[in-house]
């Protein structure tokens, strides 16, 4: 059974629908890349996911429960947990106090809390680092692995990443997308949004959206085959 | 004048200590929801009318009749919070500003209602007599014990921002879709805010009325009048910082007593003129606030 079943799902208003009725699954343990162009609807769905927007119809199944009109908050203690577009970090606190509220539903287990402490430190290196450091005084590429690195507090059995290499140099969104490689093999399932096809290789299976409907899916050597950029993303 | 200028700045410091309890609930709102909240110094009647109607109405014990004064402080800011502020919350700042100043309004109005038979109360100090004199300078008990409820307060907030919860007020306040997105319950967060801000004003309310006379609305423009020298502080602070909305209560208090030094004793309005002159000063040279530390990009 796969982890999350997205079915029919509608959002927006009637005369300007952002999702016409997608479906798509994403299976326990793979690393899967959304991917399409500005205006798609990518990040409306990983916000329908994560219960940040309200659905017009159809059902979001994850971990065999429908999860219908529950709270961003029950959904990130259910195990679902989103790495925003555009970073959101806390400017103000401290990386380690950012890191800290990512686990903010498990706040009283705090061996538990250490522990993913650590963890997030041993795939971001540099966040270690900067542990006092005010969130936002970081690079944008510190930026990004910290929003990663918060959204992996919670220990998510679902890990949604928007966007994670929007304004970073090449070499910086690689780095991301292969500690996401890393942590998708420590036993993380993980939907990822990219406008970048760079990110292709790194994951098992890929779904492509155009103007809110689900236009392809694929593994991802097939899609490398079918010369997506030229198909889809027309870079 | 040495002297004069001693009993000015002590006596400076213990009004301004009211100062500071209304500024540092200004601030605390304003960063959480944006908005002056023209109804701050309102907490502190309401809380004030509700600790006289208990300590002299009822006869209750006095710390019973100032507990229920704070509680009343805090019904007053949560249900503004929940009948005002949250259902506007996607209103612009503007209609919240003046769904803050209604709510102020309406508290008075009923304190004008309430109070009709006697418009003008008194009630007793938690303790009566002067403490010390320094240059001749009375100072109460009373005036003593505000100071200190005052830095408790602070160093109590100083750690309550460092707890989870606090954590959690500010993360919501500096990226609210953030925390929701960590399972942060900003409508509690809020709650809380409002919460807390009304418990500083009923401070405020409760430690300042036994020192005058009091009527409806004394707080907002009354004799223990603290709205307009708490936004004062608020603003010399830089309307973000806690320590600023502090240290700026004590500073106004102070600037505002030098107005009434005999080298001024011709002028009538000398303590206002002496705030709006100073405030003018400040804006012109450091708009950003006194007591600001280094900005951070965001």
């Amino acid at each position: 059974m796969a982890l999350l079943e997205v079915s029919d799902l509608v959002v927006g208003y009637d005369a300007f629908p952002v999702l016409h009725g997608i479906n798509f699954t994403v299976e326990e343990g793979e690393l899967c890349v959304l991917l399409g162009l500005n205006g798609a609807g990518k990040t409306t769905t990983v916000s329908s996911v994560a219960g940040l927007v309200k659905t017009r119809s159809g059902s979001v199944v994850f971990d065999g429960k429908d999860l219908g009109r529950r709270s961003p908050s029950a959904r990130v203690a259910g195990g679902i947990s989103l790495s925003p577009e555009g970073r959101r970090v806390f400017p103000r606190l401290s990386v380690k106090q950012n890191l800290r509220l990512g686990a903010w539903t498990r706040r009283r287990q705090s061996k538990a809390v250490q522990r993913q402490l650590d963890l997030v430190y041993d795939y971001f290196p540099r966040l270690g680092e900067r542990e006092g450091q005010l969130a936002g005084t970081l690079s944008g590429g510190e930026q990004q692995m910290l929003a990663v690195g918060r959204a992996l507090m919670s220990r998510p059995k679902l890990l949604l990443i928007d966007e994670a290499s929007l304004g970073l140099s090449p070499t910086v969104a690689r780095t991301v997308w292969e500690v996401t490689s890393r942590i998708k093999q420590d036993g993380t399932t993980v939907l990822m949004v990219e406008q970048n096809a760079g990110a292709l290789p790194f994951a098992d299976r890929a779904l492509i959206m155009e103007k809110g409907t689900l236009v392809y899916t694929g593994v991802g050597d097939e899609l490398r085959a079918v010369n997506l950029r030229e198909a889809y993303l027309g870079a | 004048m040495t002297t004069e200028l001693g009993i000015a700045v002590v006596n400076g410091v213990f009004r301004g200590s009211v100062y500071a309890l209304v500024a540092l609930g200004i601030v605390l709102i304003y960063r959480a929801s944006g908005v002056f909240n023209f109804a701050q110094a309102e907490f502190g009647t309401t809380g004030l009318f509700a600790a006289y109607i208990g300590i002299e109405l009822w006869q209750w014990p006095y710390w019973l009749g100032l507990l229920f004064g704070l509680a009343a402080a805090v019904a007053m800011g949560l249900a503004t919070e929940r009948l005002v502020i949250n259902p506007l919350r996607n209103s612009s700042r503007v209609t919240l500003l003046v769904g803050t100043a209604g709510v102020a309004l309406a508290a008075i109005g009923i304190q004008f209602w309430q109070s009709n038979e006697q418009p003008i109360r008194s009630m007793p100090k938690l303790v009566e007599g002067v403490a010390f004199q320094p240059f001749g300078a009375a100072i109460t008990y009373q005036h003593l014990i505000t100071f200190v409820v005052l830095i408790v307060v602070a160093l109590a907030l100083a750690v309550f921002f460092r707890s989870p919860s606090g954590l959690a007020i500010q993360a919501a306040q500096q990226e609210g879709t953030a925390a929701e997105l960590v399972g942060i319950s900003v409508r509690r967060v809020s709650m809380m805010t409002w919460g807390i801000a009304a418990l500083l004003g009923g401070l405020a309310g409760v430690l300042s009325g036994p020192n005058l006379t009091f009527t409806a609305g004394f707080l907002t423009f009354g004799a223990g009048a603290a709205l307009l020298p708490g936004f004062m502080a608020a603003v010399l602070g830089g309307m973000k910082s806690m320590p600023g909305a502090l240290f700026g209560g004590l500073l106004v208090g102070v600037i505002e007593q030098f107005g009434n030094l005999s080298i001024l004793s011709d002028v009538s309005g000398g303590g206002a003129m002496m705030l709006f002159l100073f405030l003018l000063v400040v804006l012109l040279l450091r708009p950003q606030g006194l007591f600001v530390r280094k900005a951070v990009a965001a």
